[in-house]
């Protein structure tokens, strides 16, 4: 009984798209496949990492399944779109992150409604119809803005952290919401994400409209391109960029938000 | 393990789609592009707005459209940028020594050998000559032959052919009821009763919705004798007769008062 549970669980993972967020994606060979079954252990994957037991997968572009089996999961407030089996869903006050964690909230203005879900099944979360990407991460910190977060594993941490101009320019505020740990996240998009590597050679310029997460040792610059046309109306459209340095990965958008550098 | 691609600066494809609605241009000198379509990029581009006087001569040779001027940019440098519009589907297409018409608001970028040019019909942009160019479709796009009628909210753009008509159904202009339904929608309107007609060869891109995309004003042309759309003033219905007011001066011209 316990083989066919961990075979079906099996199916689902291979079936779910998923993000290394450290870039080295290792496949898995088919004799690891044929041992799975009599392993005790119920995720699958590489022996080396740990895994937590919420599974995140894609049901489409524009939901996600977390597939779980007594442990929790934070999500948006009212993301959750349908379930199956037994879920408890508990709004969890100031994000999860305590009485501090609150405040600093409230002050950034990157305000999260969350809600702690847990139980038995397979709970589905969508969030007006945006595309939803899955980053994995294995201990670094994905920065990425509180409203496009829509769901994390409950052993991610979650927090808050100061991007100065940056974040001013996409008119979301001088603050940014981390997520910290070993687990899957999943954030939403307009149009699916294109992930880009930036490496020490090859910075990427990104239009701040167009941010919307981004992972690794990466340092940001908020580059200006405003002169003297700018102000003479003759401007380019294109005056304000955030340059990444070091080493990491950047998620853009399709899409552009209104922001106000966008008018310049 | 299948996720999405991680793009670099080397895998990131040359003048060709990343995926549906992201487009990546080699840039290696100049492209236009409309503002605030540029996602992304790599290496050194500058972005300097039409009227730069170091582009005259570019300009000049390529850009004969000076209501839309404050919407484009030319970005001029080596790198690979990334353009893409409010998660629209993107395409390229290829023009060969040929001419297509586009609504201008569906336009991103295009290379300086082709020359944009404003169509006389209004709000439509013509780009004439050899190069590629880059366009945003709500939904995919769909090449079809004329002859052939479309709904006016689902046509992009045509390559080739003549200038399309207005088409109304028959039903639409028949006696004093229908005349009624089609100007109030009272007694029920399909919708479908307007269409444009094209006629002749070549080529007419459809998208598969009807859900325009929003486009910036872009003023009036100039007010000269001949030009259609041209000055603002309402074509002067021969009729001396006052025109009644709720916008029936049509409907009151169409029984010939």
């Amino acid at each position: 009984m316990a083989c066919a549970r961990v075979h079906k669980r099996w199916s689902i993972v291979t079936a779910a798209r998923t993000i290394t967020a450290g870039g080295a994606t290792k496949g898995r060979s088919g004799a690891d496949r044929d041992q799975l079954g009599s392993r005790p252990v119920r995720a699958p994957g590489p022996p080396t990492t740990v895994w937590s037991v919420a599974q995140f997968r894609l049901q489409g572009s524009k939901v996600l399944a977390v597939d779980m089996t007594g442990d929790a999961v934070k999500a948006k407030n009212g993301a959750m779109v349908a379930y199956d089996g037994q879920m408890s869903f508990k709004k969890m006050t100031g994000g999860g992150e305590g009485l501090r964690g609150m405040v600093t909230r409230r002050l950034t203005g990157e305000q999260m409604a969350v809600m702690e879900v847990k139980g038995h099944g397979t709970c589905y979360f969508a969030d007006r119809a945006s595309e939803i990407n899955l980053v994995r991460l294995q201990g670094e910190k994905l920065y990425v803005e509180a409203s496009n977060l829509l769901c994390t594993d409950a052993a991610l941490r979650t927090g808050t952290t100061f991007t100065g101009m940056r974040g001013a320019s996409q008119g979301n505020g001088l603050f940014t919401t981390t997520v910290e740990g070993t687990g899957q996240a999943a954030i939403t998009s307009d149009g699916p994400a294109v992930v880009l590597r930036v490496t020490k050679q090859y910075p990427l310029q990104v239009d701040p409209g167009a941010y919307i997460a981004h992972t690794g040792g990466l340092k940001q610059h908020f580059q200006s391109g405003v002169n003297f046309r700018t102000l003479i109306g003759e401007g380019s459209g294109e005056a304000f960029q955030i340059r990444f340095e070091g080493e990491g990965l950047v998620y853009v958008q399709p899409s552009e938000r209104n922001t106000v550098g966008g008018e310049v | 393990m299948t996720g999405p691609v991680i793009h670099d600066v080397a895998t990131l494809p040359a003048d060709d789609n990343v995926n549906p609605y992201a487009f990546s241009v080699d840039l290696n000198g100049q492209w236009f592009l409309q503002k605030g379509k540029m996602i992304a990029y790599y290496g050194s581009i500058d972005f300097h707005g039409i009227g730069h006087g170091r582009l005259d001569r570019l300009i000049a040779g390529s850009f004969h459209s000076p209501l839309h001027a404050a919407d484009w940019v030319v970005a001029e440098g080596q790198g690979k940028m990334l353009l893409a519009d409010r998660a629209f589907d993107v395409n390229s297409y290829d023009l060969e020594d040929g001419n297509l018409t586009i609504r201008s608001g569906n336009l991103l970028a295009f290379q300086p050998s082709l020359a944009l040019k404003q169509s006389i019909i209004p709000g439509f942009l013509t780009l004439i000559g050899t190069g590629k160019f880059v366009a945003a479709s709500n939904g995919p796009v769909v090449f079809v032959e004329p002859p052939i009628r479309v709904d006016p909210q689902a046509l992009v753009g045509w390559a080739d052919c003549p200038s399309p008509c207005h088409h109304y159904d028959h039903q639409y202009l028949r006696g004093f009821l229908g005349g009624l339904r089609a100007h109030t929608g009272i007694g029920g309107a399909s919708g479908e009763e307007h269409q444009f007609e094209f006629v002749g060869a070549g080529t007419v891109l459809l998208q598969s919705t009807e859900v325009l995309m929003p486009e910036l004003a872009t003023g009036a042309v100039p007010d000269e004798a001949g030009v259609p759309g041209g000055g603002g003033h309402p074509a002067q219905s021969g009729s001396q007769l006052p025109q009644l007011p709720g916008g029936l001066g049509d409907l009151q011209r169409r029984f010939g008062l």
